[in-house]
């Protein structure tokens, strides 16, 4: 089959959670199908500034087509979105909006309606950028949805009334995106897949260099991600010393880039980026791996934690990793003021916790159970 | 309870000409017991000018809350070189938009009013895939809509601007099968819930050929046209056969009556005999005395008078080339198709040489009227589809 597939960003070098996911399916796709990518030359997603070269271009197997990027993002944006999302304002403000987010990529709205109808399957990823908004009603015969959205005030604006109307199939990442969506669109009869993630084996980690550093101090305790208040990472160590001032022992680490102060305090380490061995070298060592975040569309970390059998903890408040962990019967989920009791339920089973969410992983994120999952779906629109 | 609410977008509404618009009003009458029913539409009276005849602002007709919005701006005096562009190969996407823009009406204040009060209705009734208000407003609601397409092959309906209008909405209401058939194979949107709706024909009680012939002085068989009188209807397709017949034919001595508005220049020909605009009593008169009813128009997605032709009990006479008038014809074993001027001529003669022939195949049509086109099933299946679109809403 011929399969496109639109997203705002594509590229080995494109950081955001869609985007990655955009790319292992065309390269999961590409095994048997012929694939391209329609995207634009942008590599960052507030600025839109042009990086990459238009034109065509090869990654791997798949085909990928690059659109200019018309005019990038100008300051007075988040006022306008202020505006839409808050303020009385009129149906031009928000078709203003969904422009002025951009990218604005005229030239990859010209291809969709030119070409697009000769694909057996367009797959556009995230429901919330222009080149979907706008390119989807070009081709709603032939076109899936995967939508990543998440409970967000620009779900209510006028550009994604119809949207949701209008693909043959979703592809969510989560039963919790698909409740979320059929409960805001009441569009349960569009037939939908939920994906989920691949994933490959863990590469080489030697786990002993952390257990020997921490384990002398009680459990260890990780965070891996982006460390910011967006992240919740501040909650987090507030409940983290909360805990530690009432009688709690341990270590809690945080691994990723950081974007916040961290207090200094002997029992808070702040590594920083780590590299993909250290990473799964960090989790396998962790008695439990915490996401305090209240946003997250899937939650890989989750899902590698799982893979070297190590629990999580996640916050109560979101449905998603809430969700995962649920189905995975792999840790535990904590309101605020309730983190040390949950984390000693975690503790207590923690290798019957950690067995059932390596389970999990080999049964849901084996690459040919993602593999029939993504048949699926393409199937739902080809057909 | 109260009656779940329903608005019906038109682009225009009251005593307009127009099929899609009579079709409108006819279905909020038998809609009307059912719902809380309003209309949003347009100040205009005339769809080439959409120029403001009406006062904006809440107007009631039947008893029925009207709420018209201002055009803002006739119809472009070059609107002609908007059509070249948007249907022209190689054309862009701002083309199709300007085109949008461009055919009318132009009515922001009716989309700000979907955007903002579309959502208080249970359903919203869109009319007419082609115009302004649909292609704009039915993207603010589609959770809610049905829609009455009113579609035949035109330029128009390949642009890529309309894929969201079929594809869009909760349910469609096809007026035949033959616009169904159509749409499917252009848009590929089965899957969008649809039933063939149509509409009712009332019949009056009473009709009277002798009256017609009289009060006009109409004397002798005759062939009937009623409807709007221009290019796009045929109509000069129809003078050059019925000159051709007559020409050829000159012992058939059988006149051509036209009944409605002329937008071209109609021959003086002897046996061509223009009335203008009738009221309904006289319409239907002149119905009931035809030898046969001629609808040459190609572009029709439902035809009402053709089905009041039916009703009255007359054969029709159609364009082979009208996928929908032919189709109709043959299922309704009501009618005979031409595909040039002498088919023409040979299915007139026949008709007036042998009057049975015209009475059976109009009992026929009669009957398949009858049938399909009665108000208590197109009600019914109309409840239906809003039942479904409700049922998913309040789920």
């Amino acid at each position: 089959m011929k399969i496109l597939i639109v997203v705002q960003r594509y590229g080995a070098e494109v950081v955001g959670g869609s985007e990655s996911h955009a790319r292992v399916v065309a390269h999961r796709l590409a095994m048997v199908n012929e694939v391209e990518v329609a995207t634009t030359n942008a590599l960052d997603y507030w600025s839109w500034a042009p990086h990459f070269p238009v034109g065509e271009s090869k990654d791997g197997p798949v085909r990928v087509r690059r659109f200019a990027v018309t005019g990038t993002r100008t300051p007075n944006f988040k006022d306008a979105e202020r505006h839409v999302l808050f303020e009385p304002h009129t149906l031009a403000d928000e078709e203003a909006w969904l422009a002025m987010q951009g990218p604005h990529t005229p030239e990859l709205l010209e291809f969709l309606r030119r070409e697009g109808s000769g694909y057996d399957a367009c797959l556009f990823y995230t429901y919330i950028y222009e080149p979907t908004a706008a390119g989807l009603p070009l081709v709603p015969e032939c076109a899936a949805l995967i939508s990543t959205a998440h409970d967000e005030e620009p779900l209510r604006l006028v550009p994604y009334r119809a949207l949701f109307q209008l693909p043959r199939a979703f592809g969510f990442l989560t039963p919790e995106e698909r409740d979320l969506v059929h409960a805001r669109f009441r569009n349960e009869h569009i037939p939908s897949e939920v994906l989920g993630i691949g994933l490959d084996a863990p590469p080489w980690h030697d786990a002993d260099p952390f257990r020997e550093r921490y384990a002398p101090h009680g459990p260890l305790v990780v965070y891996l991600g982006q460390v910011s208040e967006g992240k919740a990472v501040d909650e987090l160590i507030a409940d983290w010393i909360a805990h530690r001032e009432s009688g709690g022992a341990g270590s809690l680490v945080l691994a990723g880039t950081t974007r916040m102060p961290i207090p200094e305090c002997h029992n808070i380490v702040s590594l920083g980026r780590v590299s993909e061995e250290d990473k799964y070298a960090v989790l396998e060592a962790a008695d439990v791996l915490v996401l305090p975040s209240h946003l997250e569309s899937l939650g890989i970390v989750l899902l590698e934690a799982w893979q070297v059998g190590t629990p999580c903890l996640v916050s109560a408040k979101n449905k998603v990793t809430s969700g995962q962990v649920a189905r995975a019967a792999a840790g535990a989920s904590y309101d605020r003021g309730g983190f040390a009791s949950a984390l000693a339920a975690v503790l207590a089973k923690r290798d019957a916790f950690g067995e059932a969410g390596r389970a999990y992983v080999e049964r849901e994120c084996a690459w040919p159970a993602f593999d029939a999952r993504l048949e699926q779906l393409v199937d739902l629109v080809a057909n | 309870m109260s009656d779940p609410s329903v608005l019906v977008v038109v682009s225009r509404y009251g005593d307009v000409p127009g099929g899609a618009e009579a079709h409108a009003r006819s279905v909020v009458q038998h809609l009307k017991p059912h719902f809380a029913i309003e209309v949003a539409t347009t100040t205009a009276t005339d769809y080439l000018t959409w120029k403001s005849e009406l006062t904006a602002g809440i107007d009631s007709v039947d008893g029925v809350t009207v709420r018209r919005f201002p055009v803002e701006r006739p119809r472009a005096w070059n609107f002609k070189l908007y059509e070249r562009r948007a249907f022209r190969g190689g054309h862009t996407l701002d083309d199709e938009r300007a085109f949008i823009d461009a055919q009318g009406p132009f009515a922001p204040e009716l989309l700000d009013y979907l955007f903002k009060r579309g959502r208080d209705y249970d359903h919203v009734l869109f009319f007419q895939y082609i115009y302004y208000p649909t292609v704009r407003g039915l993207p603010l609601v589609p959770e809610r809509v049905v829609l009455v397409p009113t579609a035949h092959e035109e330029a128009a309906i390949g642009l890529t601007a309309y894929k969201p209008v079929f594809h869009g909405p909760r349910a469609i209401a096809y007026n035949t099968e033959e616009e169904r058939r159509m749409v499917w194979r252009r848009f590929h949107n089965e899957r969008v819930s649809n039933e063939i709706v149509g509409v009712g024909i009332d019949v009056p009680a009473g009709m009277n050929a002798a009256r017609f012939r009289s009060k006009y002085g109409v004397a002798g068989p005759y062939l009937l046209y009623v409807g709007r009188i221009g290019v796009s209807k045929g109509s000069r397709e129809l003078f050059v056969n019925y000159e051709r017949w007559r020409a050829s034919d000159p012992a058939h001595d059988v006149s051509l009556v036209l009944i409605g508005d002329a937008e071209i220049a109609i021959p003086k020909t002897s046996g061509i005999v223009h009335l203008g605009r009738l009221s309904e009593q006289e319409k239907w008169d002149a119905l009931a005395g035809c030898a046969a009813f001629v609808m040459p128009s190609l572009l029709e997605s439902l035809s009402l008078v053709t089905l009041e032709a039916w009703a009255a009990g007359r054969p029709v006479i159609v364009d082979a080339r009208s996928p929908v008038l032919a189709g109709m014809a043959r299922r309704a074993s009501a009618g005979l198709a031409y595909r040039s001027a002498s088919e023409f001529a040979e299915i007139c003669e026949l008709l007036v040489d042998d009057p049975a022939l015209g009475d059976r195949l109009g009992r026929s049509g009669a009957a398949f009227v009858a049938r399909t086109y009665a108000w208590p099933r197109v009600v019914d299946t109309y409840l239906d589809l809003f039942a479904e679109v409700h049922t998913r809403l309040a789920a």
